[in-house]
């Protein structure tokens, strides 16, 4: 109560709008000091501020599912060098094992000193375009040991007392394909670390060291507060789900994820317990990002003005059992762990639709698709071209599901077909939707999208492709249907065929490859769909006129401009009673 | 005879008319819009100043527009009915845009419908490749099946965007022909002929927002045009464009893309010719009104510009750099940060006891409490009244009448009793919290640019502008304010100094070891030539034409570009080098490193063509035809004003502009006028320069 108190409704804000400004700052500097697209175009990044005990008090620029990832870093950073912290260090690490999250992810702290005491870290991780290992950039699922993934770097000093330490700066260059690009991203979160640095020092010459830290942990206590009312609102109860990915690209076994969601007073508990032991390809992922799915999920339902900061994070608490696909334990490879990190984030979803069920919207398809074609133009200049491909949305309580978003746990962009043609041997031929993919209902998911890849300009090219989907559907809520299957089509030597979620294969010029993500999953009785909304999506081409009649049942005139109401009638009726004798 | 500029801004709730004689003599004339037909408002205004003046329409030198015609045909939706062909399998590109959104963790998010609904886009099956080669031939009869679909659809204009066809126009101008022979009447843009630049939905984008609004800005200049005409105006008609510049009112028909945002361009231009006059080239420009703040940046006498932003966005509450809330064009625009800050910024209190500001607004109508006209949440103007930097009686020179307990009421009971504050604590905080607002906008354009705002002088205008100014800079550090004369009037004042500006584009994806001299210079030379002979067309030649030439520059890999200025004259060997060295030096400055090993390459070679105005007349002084009550209303010598626990509560002088001498005078000052109030806290010191301006000196308290 005395802590209440001296909470100023004034200073409060201004010190919330200060240190967001810092963070958000440090994020201007990496986008306008990066070099690889995934830092400045894909924006694979955070920047993040925490106090002296490690945690979490403003994030930048933030990837949703990196939100929980830095608590888990910085303690690995604290735990290390606690007595061995001096003003000018810097601490990078990128070992999943030890903070990190998978190798390309670099994390970087700079602690902030006043005087001689710490004030708080100023904390960068980036998505690097390369860092060795047997695929470029990364991504991989051929890895069967981490130690196949690329550099693997446990927590050290970048910067010791402001001195850079070359030998580490060295073994990076020398282990990365291209090492100009993440020489230079370091050095960008270098720079944004320092402003980050000079950012906390400012505020502690605005306010003052005492109230300045004070702050730091009121921020929290704060968010804490608010997420524990919050919660406190919503239904107790224990809420189940499952989910599957396909397989983990060596084996053909599906993978369950379960969680359970434990809701009593104040506190909310996601319990992975009943998940698939991890597994030999390279979708593992540790702890750190179980914690971010959750973050992530529960973030989606409470009032965006909470800060973002580690006082939301108190009253979740996450069960892994370790060993298992969501905590994985050495020497596991991890590189893909992204599209583990969507499925989870898919299973929690679905999981509070079981506690909200008027809220969750159905399931979309997130990054679940990613390729990346490597090898040499004629005059062996090398190329490395990195692409993905999301989904859309599920449907929602109300409305439809977009068509084509970045997945809600992320919000890459894409890259614009012209700039991969004039950057790579590669022709893009289609990127367009699928008609008749959205899993059906009141509110249909987003439809299915296609993208196909020619190598044009080149005699081979080797091409790691990893996706999802292609077997187990994403679900539809509330009586919504599940979306269709997604598909991989390759041509060569003049046939086309169909192929497993995830490969590596070398291709030749005039060789394509086609991705079809599945359809997003809907949300509601299909025949209670708005029978204009089925005329408009007939009308744009987003649905055939046959689906309309067979799914929805809706008939058209005969030339698809209006609604034939009688027989859309005659067919629902028709289709009610087929339901009702199912 | 003397002749006048007559320049026009249309606001939503008033529209200024200003008259410039050829001496700088000012007379401003506002008037309420009329938002069914805005030129109805306007012809009244001006044909009320010509009598007044005993002037005829002959002696009208030139018109001046500053309109927001095109914006709102975008946000009303009610521009054309248009039609998209693209290349077959792309039809969706315009629907996905960059598959980004503004906001995270948000389930409800819904994507900016498309300007062309779906069954409106149609594929050809052709391709070029990046290199320009062709692929696949045009098919011409799936072109004559396309366009006659979107004639029986009623489309009222076409946009064509075919993939890289920035690299080779070929088949958009086959289909351009085409729609010429087959679909007169209909208008029609070519991507490669409005920009032709890489990245296809940029492009796509730009080119039907373009198809949009043409028929809509077509009709309105035409029949404003024509109404001029009627009262015997018929001098040239100059719109405002986003890039501060003006064009021709033809121009602005070709290609209402550079219109859209051309209203807080004008207070851009204010501020950058009238500090040019007083010797300041780096200043930021800092307009606040009712509902926002913008902010922009001014640097080494030239206006910062970006090459793209979203229509219809809304205001940037999330992130600068979160995009995909709006519909995007790519053209150049004034770099512009604008917040949610403003006079009619509503103060509340979030759960948790937390005092917020904004960015819900009171606006001008129901306004603040204390105008009443039926406001009745607290705002930053009604702090600002109990604070004392506010005329507590009367605003407008005594045609606003202020009820200053209202506000203090509304004040006390809905925030500073809920929050336990004293009613002093309670409005300073709001008026803190404003401003640390406004820092995020000065912030956007100064230091995430790499630029150190304490090496600018802080320009502030509009309503609120120099109320907040000489905080503002105090947070930021900067030393030095001007207040310009008539600043709540400002913005249309800038419409009188523009100079007429073109901009031409083209991709040239080269490295710069690649790239061939006679190829640049080829490619360059096009573009100049365009420049040359359209302002020769407009009537500007020799040394009123005015190119400067300019390369966008990137490191090889990099995503964003900095626009280097390319020597005079052709390209030689040296010159690239030469060239190379500007961007590391720009690239430094901007970001504060170089990669010397890393290969430099061209992304767009551009050309900025100004007309410039025959007679480059100044501002000199200002009469106003608003309100004769106003000279009755002479500001009170004192009042009491609060500022901040430090000083607490100072009686303070307040005294007009003139009374202002041009040696400086210590704060507490307040110095009222007829449109707006400036504040000069304690330890801060103003004087009057010899153009009127108020120039500030600002230290820290």
């Amino acid at each position: 109560m005395a802590k209440e108190s001296r909470r100023d409704p004034i200073t409060f804000e201004l010190m919330q709008h200060a240190i967001a400004a810092i963070a958000d700052q440090m994020a201007v500097t990496v986008v306008r000091t990066a070099r690889s697209t995934v830092a400045k175009e894909v924006m694979d990044f955070s920047t993040a501020l925490c106090n002296a005990d490690g945690e979490l008090v403003a994030l930048g620029l933030c990837l949703p599912l990196m939100l929980g990832s830095i608590p888990p870093a910085v303690q690995a950073v604290l735990k290390r060098f606690r007595n061995d912290c001096h003003p000018g260090d810097v601490y990078v690490l990128n070992d999943p094992y030890d903070g990190g999250a998978h190798l390309p992810d670099i994390y970087m702290f700079k602690p902030v000193f006043i005087g001689d005491s710490v004030l708080g870290f100023s904390c960068t991780v980036m998505h690097h375009a390369d860092i060795g290992g047997i695929a470029a950039g990364g991504i991989s699922s051929a890895a069967t040991e981490i130690y196949q993934e690329g550099l693997c770097i446990p927590p050290l000093k970048l910067f010791d007392r402001g001195k850079p330490n070359e030998t580490l700066l060295s073994m990076i260059r020398r282990n990365v394909r291209v090492p100009e690009t993440v020489m230079a991203d370091i050095s960008s979160q270098v720079a944004a670390c320092s402003e980050g640095e000079e950012g906390l020092t400012a505020l502690v010459q605005e306010y003052g060291l005492e109230t300045t830290q004070w702050y730091l942990r009121d921020l929290l206590d704060y968010s804490e507060e608010r997420t524990r009312d919050a919660i406190r609102k919503l239904p107790d109860g224990e809420f189940s789900f499952s989910d599957f990915l396909d397989d983990d690209g060596l084996t053909t076994d599906p993978i369950p994820i379960r969680v359970t969601l434990k809701k009593q007073g104040d506190e909310l508990t996601a319990d992975f317990t009943g998940t698939a032991p991890q597994v030999k390809g390279a979708i593992n992922m540790t702890r750190s990002y179980a914690l971010s799915s959750f973050y992530f999920a529960v973030r989606c339902i409470l009032d965006p003005d909470i800060p973002n900061n580690e006082g939301f994070f108190r009253p979740l608490k996450v069960v892994t059992v370790p060993g298992t696909l969501v905590d994985a334990l050495p020497p596991a490879p991890v590189a893909s762990r992204v599209l583990t990190a969507i499925r989870a984030s898919d299973t929690l979803l679905g999981a509070l639709a079981q506690m909200l069920p008027e809220r969750i919207l159905a399931c979309g398809v997130a990054t679940d698709c990613n390729i990346s074609v490597s090898g040499y133009y004629p005059d062996r200049r090398p190329f490395v071209q990195l692409d993905w491909l999301p989904g859309s949305w599920g449907g929602r309580p109300d409305k439809d599901g977009i068509d084509h978003l970045a997945g809600l746990c992320s919000n890459f962009s894409n890259t614009p077909v012209e700039v991969i043609e004039i950057e790579s041997p590669l022709l893009v031929e289609e990127y367009a939707l699928v008609p008749d993919t959205a899993g059906v209902g009141k509110f249909r998911g987003g439809l299915s999208v296609t993208r196909k890849w020619r190598l044009r300009g080149a005699e081979e090219a080797k091409v790691h492709m990893r996706a999802d989907r292609l077997k187990f559907l994403p679900y539809g809520l509330q009586g919504g249907k599940p979306g269709r299957p997604g598909q991989t089509l390759l041509s060569a030597n003049g046939a086309i065929r169909q192929m497993p979620s995830k490969f590596q294969i070398t291709i030749k010029r005039g060789d394509w490859i086609q991705h079809q993500t599945a359809g997003a999953g809907g949300w509601g009785d299909v025949l209670g769909r708005d029978p204009e909304r089925v005329l408009k999506d007939v009308r744009d081409g987003k649905i055939s006129a046959e689906h309309a009649r067979d799914e929805y049942g809706v008939a058209l005139s005969p030339d698809g401009r209006s609604i034939d109401r009688e027989r859309t009638e005659a067919l629902r009726a028709a289709l009610r009673k087929q339901n009702s004798r199912a | 005879m003397t002749r006048y500029r007559v320049g026009v801004d249309v606001g939503g709730t008033f529209t200024d008319v200003v008259f410039m004689d050829e001496a700088g003599e000012v007379t401003i004339k506002k008037v309420l819009s009329t938002p069914k037909d805005y030129s109805e408002g306007i012809l009244d205004a001006i044909g009320l100043s010509l009598n007044e003046k005993g002037l005829e329409g002959r002696e009208i030198e030139v018109v001046i527009h500053g309109t927001t015609i095109a914006t709102n045909a975008i946000l009303t939706r009610s521009g054309a009915k248009v039609g998209l062909i693209t290349t077959r399998g792309f039809r969706d590109v315009l629907e996905f845009g960059r598959i980004r959104r503004p906001q995270l963790y948000d389930m409800e998010w819904e994507r900016p419908t498309p300007l062309v609904p779906r069954y409106l886009r149609m594929e050809v099956q052709e391709r070029i490749a990046s290199d320009g080669e062709v692929l696949v031939p045009l098919d011409m009869a799936g072109v004559a099946r396309a366009v006659r679909s979107l004639l029986e659809e009623k489309v009222e204009s076409v946009a064509v965007c075919l993939i890289n066809s920035y690299r080779n126009p070929r088949h958009e101008a086959e289909i351009g022909r085409y729609l010429a022979s087959e679909a007169p009447g209909i208008f029609v843009n070519l991507s490669s002929v409005l920009l032709p630049e890489i990245k296809e939905f940029e492009r796509a984008s730009t080119t039907v927002v373009n198809a949009y609004v043409q028929p809509v800005v077509k009709g309105y200049v035409e029949s404003f045009a024509q109404k001029l005409g009627s009262i015997g105006m018929v001098c040239p008609l100059l719109v405002m464009q986003s890039n501060g510049g003006v064009t021709p009112a033809r121009r602005a028909i070709d290609k209402p893309i550079h219109i859209i945002e051309s209203g807080p361009a004008a207070g851009v231009i204010g501020t950058l010719f009238m500090a040019r006059r007083t010797g300041m080239e780096n200043l930021i420009s800092f307009d606040m009104g009712g509902t926002t703040a913008k902010a922009c940046i001014i640097e080494k006498g030239e206006v910062t510009k970006t090459n793209e932003y979203e229509v219809g966005a809304g205001l940037n509450i999330g992130h600068r750099m979160l995009k995909g809330g709006g519909h995007v064009v790519r053209v150049p625009i004034l770099d512009i940060a604008e917040v949610g800050a403003g006079g009619g910024s509503i103060a509340w209190i979030a759960v948790g006891g937390i005092l917020k500001v904004g960015p819900q607004s009171a606006g001008a109508s129901p306004g603040p409490v204390g105008y009443d006209l039926g406001g009745s949440d607290p705002t930053v103007t009604d702090a600002n009244v109990v604070l004392g930097y506010l005329n507590p009686e009367y605003l407008a020179g005594g045609a606003l009448r202020i009820n200053a307990d209202a506000a203090r009421r509304s004040l006390h009971d809905r925030i500073a009793r809920p929050l336990g504050l004293e009613l002093v604590q309670a409005a300073y905080g709001i008026h803190l919290i404003s401003n640390a607002t406004m820092v995020r906008a000065v912030r956007a354009v100064s230091i995430e640019r790499g630029r150190d705002p304490r090496k600018f002088v802080l320009w502030a205008f509009g309503g609120s502008g120099p109320v907040h100014a000489a905080h503002l800079a105090q947070e930021m550090e900067m030393v030095q304010v001007v207040i310009p004369p008539a600043p709540g009037l400002f913005s249309s004042l800038g419409l009188l100094f523009s100079d007429l500006e073109h901009h031409y584009t083209q991709t040239f994806w080269n490295k710069f070891a690649d790239a061939r001299l006679e190829d640049v210079n080829e490619a360059w030379t096009q573009l100049v030539r365009k420049a040359y002979d359209d302002l020769a067309w407009e009537g500007y030649a020799n040394e009123r034409a005015q190119i400067q030439a300019i390369a966008d520059v990137r490191y090889v890999g990099q995503n964003s570009d900095l626009a280097i200025p390319l020597p005079n004259g052709s390209l030689r060997l040296e010159s690239l080098a030469i060239l190379r060295e500007a961007f590391e030096q720009e690239h430094e400055h901007t970001y504060g490193y170089r990669v010397p090993e890393s290969p430099v390459q061209f992304v767009n070679l551009r050309v900025i063509a100004r007309g410039l105005r025959e007679r480059p007349q100044t501002f000199q002084g200002l009469t106003r035809s608003l309100n004769p009550s106003s000279a009755a209303c002479l500001p009170s010598r004192q009042r009491r004003a609060y500022f901040g626990p430090a000083f607490g509560w100072i009686e303070t002088s307040v005294v007009s502009r003139d009374q202002l001498d041009h040696s400086f005078q210590e704060g507490p000052l307040i110095v009222e006028e007829y449109d707006s109030t400036t504040v000069v806290p304690p330890r801060c010191r103003a004087r009057r320069d010899e153009w009127g301006n108020i120039n500030m000196e600002v230290r820290r308290s």
